[in-house]
């Protein structure tokens, strides 16, 4: 069983005046250190020195701003702010240019051409948000620097139909060297305006059926005679010709 | 690597070093409860542990803090929070816990202990250690019957006021993993209380290890009445604590949230040998089937009847795997609440680096130093019984507060 211990109310014991003078110390010690280390401004605005503010806006300034840009850019400017890219800074590409500002001629901001400066947005990656611009940077126009075919101020979707390469890039690839390079995508998809913006709600088309395939490659076709032909009567009219024969390949065979 | 994660989930902010602080505190506030059952609750067999409890507890608390400190780092930059605290943050105000802990309970009455002692000693010994022993007691030195009647009392309300304190301490460690809502692995509110009484398991069995392993090196018999009620009190700590850990996951499996599905997957795969093999068989079930054969615990008799020798290794084994087991607790909640997405649709793995600030070897350094602390606190401040210094009869013979020799 607990039993508290009772206390005698005569003469304070020796113990007590030396812990006391310990923890007084301690106190003390702890009155003092507030004092002399917590810095005069602190609390003056929130948890925090408030003179923090001044020591940083004493730093030197990188940053123009992009006011200071439309100064010179109005025309760049307006064309970004009425596109996709309306959200971004000048300097969130170009780099701080404070100093370019103040001397235009000596120096010049940085003008980003590499694939990888675009890919920090707009690679593929899941937990970007549903619809966000994304790309696999392997598949799509590998070599190529992005703005050869986006203009980053107003980077509007390319348009078709020279654009399906520019997400069917391996596609674009195999065909290219096959007999079917000289072929338009459109020759044989149909692709709606809407594929570009919705490309897996809205498809393109493909041939459904023999006859398209055979307007080249059937016996009697009215085209150039080293294409190959065959019966279309007797050659497996039980299917349709790319199910046997992938078009994109150099052999399509 | 499995599933969907979001991209800063792939790696895990709290390590090791992380794992280590809920272990340290725990066997702290573990050592100070074993501590007062013998003070406040008159358990006079583990008495001959009493003080080295008290010192265990001391070596451990000055340790605790520093893998935060590590894993911080800028450590210089600590004291801030003493002096310009963040009141709305529980983080902010553990600091003052751990002061009040360090300062209030542990070194006061650690010093209303040994200051018999302390007085004694410096009369006895020559030199530095003289003067070492004097500047401990503070010139605090009258030893007359009421003097050390008044070190006795207050040894008692400070042990009073240590188990709350105790509690406080390790209470706010499953506190704060507790109240962090968007974690289902650590959102409960039965966390501070699962925290303390698996604290209370690990400070028992460490002071059980400690308490055998040192009356081998020094040599001398171990007192088997002081074990059986150890290993007992571990018993029953063990069935409190496995209760509370076994309603906590039935209660997580009958309101089976949204969350269930991924943590089950993360038992089954990332956490089975450290949940499933380490903690639950080998650290909780194994032990407590041990300790409740061979330990006085069920009737004053154990189940099986042992010779001495067999008992100690089955003590000295089950509390060896009683820390595993602990350790592997505190490992599967910082790691394991780390583990899973909070999409709950993925589960990334924890890979711990060897050296680095953050390592395994930095964590097997933290916990070896306060072994080295309690050794040199040992030799200091003697802890055993057959080192407390006497009364010379002159100062008055029997002072009415040396408590009974243990039994042997």
């Amino acid at each position: 069983m607990v039993k508290l211990p009772e206390f005698d109310t005569g003469r304070v014991p020796q113990q007590v005046p030396r812990l006391v003078a310990v923890f007084a110390l301690v106190v003390v010690a702890l009155v003092v250190a507030r004092t002399a280390l917590i810095p005069d401004t602190f609390g003056e605005r929130g948890h925090y020195r408030a003179a923090a503010v001044d020591s940083i806006v004493a730093h030197e300034k990188k940053y123009a701003g992009q006011q200071e840009c439309a100064l010179c850019h109005n025309a760049i400017m307006q064309a970004r702010l009425a596109g996709n890219h309306s959200g971004l800074g000048c300097e969130s590409c170009h780099g701080p240019a404070a100093s370019h500002t103040a001397n235009p001629v000596e120096f010049k901001p940085r003008i980003p051409q590499e694939r990888e400066f675009c890919l920090r947005c707009h690679q593929y990656n899941p937990s970007r948000p549903t619809g966000f611009p994304q790309i696999d940077p392997i598949s799509h126009n590998a070599p190529r620097a992005c703005f050869t075919c986006h203009d980053p101020h107003a980077p509007v979707p390319p348009v078709a139909p020279g654009s399906c390469a520019a997400c069917h890039g391996q596609i674009s690839y195999q065909k290219g060297v096959s007999h079917h390079a000289a072929l338009e995508c459109t020759t044989c998809h149909e692709a709606p305006e809407e594929h570009k913006l919705s490309p897996r709600l809205v498809r393109p088309s493909k041939p459904t059926d023999r006859s398209f395939c055979g307007a080249c490659h059937a016996e009697g076709a009215d085209s150039p005679r080293e294409i190959p032909r065959i019966s279309l009567r007797t050659h497996n009219p039980q299917y349709v010709c790319w199910q046997c024969h992938y078009p994109h390949y150099p052999e399509a065979s | 690597m499995q599933g969907f994660i979001y991209p800063n989930e792939f790696e895990l902010h709290w390590g090791i070093l992380i794992v280590l602080y809920p272990y340290l505190t725990g066997l702290v506030a573990g050592a100070f409860i074993l501590a007062s059952l013998e003070r406040v609750f008159n358990v006079k067999e583990v008495q001959p542990t009493y003080r080295l409890a008290l010192l265990t507890a001391l070596a451990f608390l000055l340790v605790a803090p520093i893998p935060l400190l590590a894993h911080l780092g800028h450590p210089l930059r600590s004291y801030e929070i003493f002096l310009t605290p963040n009141r709305q943050s529980a983080m902010a105000m553990f600091g003052f816990v751990y002061a009040w802990y360090l300062m209030v309970v542990l070194l006061l009455e650690i010093w209303f202990d040994y200051r018999k002692d302390l007085v004694l000693w410096a009369r006895q010994a020559t030199g530095v250690r003289r003067w070492m022993y004097y500047a401990l007691t503070l010139g605090a030195t009258d030893l007359s019957k009421r003097s050390l009647r008044f070190d006795d009392r207050m040894g008692r309300w400070i042990t009073i006021i240590g188990i709350p304190s105790a509690f406080l301490l390790h209470g706010y460690v499953g506190f704060i993993f507790g109240s962090v809502k968007a974690n289902p692995w650590w959102s409960s509110v039965l966390m501070p209380v699962v925290f303390l009484f698996s604290a209370i398991v690990s400070g028992i069995a460490l002071v059980l290890i400690i308490y055998v392993f040192s009356s081998l090196l020094r040599w001398k018999p171990i007192d088997m009445q002081c074990a059986d009620k150890l290993a007992a009190f571990l018993f029953y700590a063990m069935v409190v604590d496995f209760s509370l850990e076994m309603l906590d996951f039935i209660h997580r499996l009958y309101e089976s949230e949204e969350s269930i599905e991924i943590l089950s997957r993360m038992i089954e795969s990332r956490l089975f040998v450290s949940l499933i093999v380490l903690q639950v068989v080998l650290g909780t079930l194994l032990p407590l089937v041990t300790l409740g054969l061979t330990a006085p615990a069920l009737s004053k008799k154990s189940v099986l009847v042992l010779p001495d020798e067999l008992k100690r290794l089955a003590y000295l084994g089950s509390a060896i795997l009683v820390q595993i087991g602990i350790f592997s607790i505190r490992y599967n909640v910082v790691i394991g609440g780390q583990l899973f997405s909070k999409s709950l649709r993925g589960l990334t793995v924890y890979k711990a680096e060897l050296l680095g600030i953050e390592g395994v070897l930095m964590a097997s350094a933290l916990l070896i130093l306060p072994l080295i602390i309690l050794w040199m606190l040992v030799k200091i401040l003697p802890p055993w019984p057959d080192a407390e210094a006497s009364l010379p009869t002159e100062e008055g013979g029997d002072t009415g507060v040396q408590r009974p020799a243990p039994a042997r």
